[in-house]
């Protein structure tokens, strides 16, 4: 099908560390457009599914397929499947001290320009997108000549994940907990960004463990996620009903 | 041939300088060369036969000039030449408040019996002690009382790749009261050349006067350094230091500095690259609070990418009358390949109640998480490693506070 972006077929992974299993037997099919939520309870290891769709080193999958545009995501690097077009809004962005703000996104813009075969922006061209953009989700030119993350509030660590969004422009973003730690007016500007940046191509994973965020933003399909796999599937309705009953009652089931 | 030779310089006939080749010798002959018993050098001590008998050249130098002609420098500067250990006499016009003169014509002219070989023993640096047996090239740098120098002076030592030479070079620099000036160091040579460059720097920093010191050591791949700055200062005098290493098989670069009377304060900071299979680098600081009120602060950072060495050796001493001073240091060290090797060997000395004092240190890797952060964002591994190199080395660039020197140092670090 053509239409369809992100393929996730009877996964099994863990840390590979301690050869810990967390996600057993996943399934979930994303089409171009959609936007789905995840559901679960703490502990769950909905951000296990996160970091192993980004790719990062201390999670292994033992088994299962992750089809991402017709490709095996499973066999690109972390860098080649963000080129590709994903892209993990993280929960706790790591602060990189010596390098600032505007170096870190001249960087990875100009990384993935590259990959797509495309020219690299100079410095003035960057400047000019950089600055249409900051604008657009209140960060200050200060903000930008800051070390990446380095001292940030809460707020501005997603603010500033959110323009990495825009800038980049994926075709599918996972936000692992975006509404973590944030006030109203913070997780309002978080839903806006994303709003603005989907639509008909661009698909959405919302990774939550609670409705906040599903406010603002409305989801097509939401999951419910315990024990490493889906127990539960429906539209929006089975958020509200979920916090109506807690998910004591679907573990249950 | 050994590294004791018997060969004609200029002024043999003067007493006073024979004399104090004489004296160097006798130093040189009774320690020879340090080895791994010695405590100051055991970390990274060279035998003569990796230095693959070196000869003294006394022949004039006979080079195109190509060398010598700095490529572009992207600042203004009053120009010091070194080609093949020989310095290069070069008229410019000097301005007001500097006296630059080679060290042979200030010898004659009596300028320099207060200063040379007056700032360390022999005995206690075996490569200064050789560097004396042959005291003949060098320069004699004197700032003015009150000058401002707004040029700095930049000196270049050049090797060629035709002979291996031991080339040993004595720049004396002498601060009065109040002046301010900068200096430059650039070690380089001939891709292929092998020699073993010997300087040894006397530096007096007058009361109140300041004196800012970069340091870009870019020798040979197959060269040895080795940089005595042997600094004293007065009361109120600054010194500023910064160590560039990125070149050369075995380097090391020893500070021995006196802050001698009030006021004194000194910063020294330095970088150094490990890129060659069995490079061995070594920063040794050996600075000694005198007076009350005194100051010094060390910042060092290394990488090494390959299996090789790095040593930061760091002593402050504090004297029981030097109370109220301060002395900090802090080396760290980024392994990058499993059979790097860093030594590091903090040595606080002391004898006064009522300082501040700090040392630290550490080693480590790059951290994963930030690698996968870029990563997630497009960068690729090698990329973002790179980067975070860059960054890491960047703080101690940071500290520098002339931007464009230090801009400079770092596009070809």
């Amino acid at each position: 099908m053509s239409d369809m972006l992100l393929q996730i077929k009877n996964l099994y992974a863990g840390t590979s560390d301690n050869k810990k299993e967390i996600i057993k037997g996943l399934n979930l099919n994303i089409r171009a457009g959609e936007i789905h939520a995840i559901m679960g309870p703490n502990g769950a290891g909905k951000s296990t599914l996160s970091y192993v769709l980004a790719g990062k080193h201390d999670y292994e999958v033992t088994s299962g397929e992750i089809v991402f545009k017709e490709k095996n995501l499973l066999q690109l690097a972390p860098n080649e499947r963000a080129a590709e077009g994903l892209f993990l809004c993280m929960q706790y962005p790591v602060a990189i001290p010596g390098v600032t703000t505007n170096v870190f996104l001249k960087h990875s813009i100009n990384a993935q320009r590259k990959y797509k075969g495309l020219s690299e922006l100079d410095a003035a061209e960057f400047l000019k997108l950089i600055r249409s953009k900051a604008n657009e989700f209140d960060i200050s030119p200060d903000m930008l000549k800051r070390e990446m993350n380095v001292g940030f509030s809460g707020g501005e660590k997603k603010r500033l994940e959110i323009l990495q969004l825009s800038l980049l422009q994926p075709n599918l973003a996972i936000l692992d907990e975006a509404d973590s730690g944030l006030d109203i007016d913070a997780l309002r500007m978080v839903a806006e960004g994303v709003n603005k940046w989907h639509n008909q191509n661009n698909s959405l994973l919302i990774i939550t463990h609670h409705l906040d965020l599903l406010n603002y933003i409305k989801p097509d399909f939401v999951h419910i996620y315990a024990d490493g796999h889906i127990v539960k599937s429906g539209s929006k309705e089975l958020a509200v009903d979920l916090e109506a009953k807690g998910y004591k009652s679907y573990l249950e089931e | 041939m050994g590294l004791l030779q018997n060969i004609n310089l200029w002024g043999d006939d003067i007493p006073y300088l024979s004399g104090l080749r004489e004296k160097s010798r006798i130093s040189f002959e009774k320690n020879g060369l340090p080895n791994m018993k010695n405590e100051a050098w055991r970390f990274s001590y060279i035998r003569e036969e990796n230095l693959q008998n070196p000869i003294i050249d006394v022949e004039p130098v006979e080079c195109d000039g190509h060398c010598h002609k700095s490529k572009s420098l992207p600042f203004d500067a009053i120009k010091i030449e070194y080609c093949n250990g020989k310095l290069h006499t070069e008229n410019q016009n000097l301005p007001k408040g500097i006296m630059i003169k080679s060290l042979v014509e200030a010898i004659y002219d009596g300028d320099v019996k207060p200063y040379l070989n007056k700032s360390f023993a022999g005995d206690d640096f075996p490569f200064a002690a050789l560097n004396g047996v042959y005291l003949e090239q060098g320069a004699f740098i004197l700032i003015e009382k009150e000058t401002i120098l707004s040029t700095p002076v930049y000196i270049k030592y050049y090797n060629h790749a035709d002979k291996n030479r031991l080339c040993n070079i004595r720049n004396l620099v002498v601060m009065e009261h109040g002046a301010k000036a900068t200096i430059i160091e650039h070690f380089c040579g001939e891709e292929k050349a092998v020699y073993t460059q010997n300087t040894v720097n006397e530096i007096y920093v007058g009361n109140n006067a300041e004196l800012r010191h970069y340091i870009w050591q870019n020798e040979a791949k197959s060269a040895h350094h080795i940089a005595l700055n042997s600094i004293q200062i007065k009361a109120d005098g600054r010194y500023f230091a910064f160590c560039a290493n990125g070149g050369c098989m075995f380097s090391r670069h020893e500070s021995y500095i006196r802050l001698l009377q009030e006021g004194a304060s000194a910063e020294v900071n330095g970088l150094y690259k490990l890129t060659t299979e069995n490079q061995v680098c070594d920063i040794t600081t050996n600075i000694r609070h005198l007076a009350a009120h005194t100051y010094s602060n060390q910042l060092v950072k290394g990488v090494a990418k390959v299996k090789a060495k790095g040593v930061f050796q760091g002593q402050i001493h504090i004297a029981p009358n030097a109370q109220q001073s301060e002395g900090h240091q802090l080396h760290r060290a980024l392994l990058l390949h499993n059979e790097a090797e860093i030594n590091c060997k903090p040595e606080l000395e002391v004898f006064a109640d009522d300082v501040k004092c700090s040392h630290g240190a550490s080693s480590g890797d790059l951290d994963k998480e930030q690698i996968f952060y870029m990563q997630s964002r497009g960068i690729s591994k090698e990329d973002a490693c790179s980067i975070l190199v860059d960054a890491y080395l960047n703080e101690v660039f940071s500290l520098n506070k002339d931007s464009n020197i230090s801009e400079w140092i770092k596009a070809d670090f």
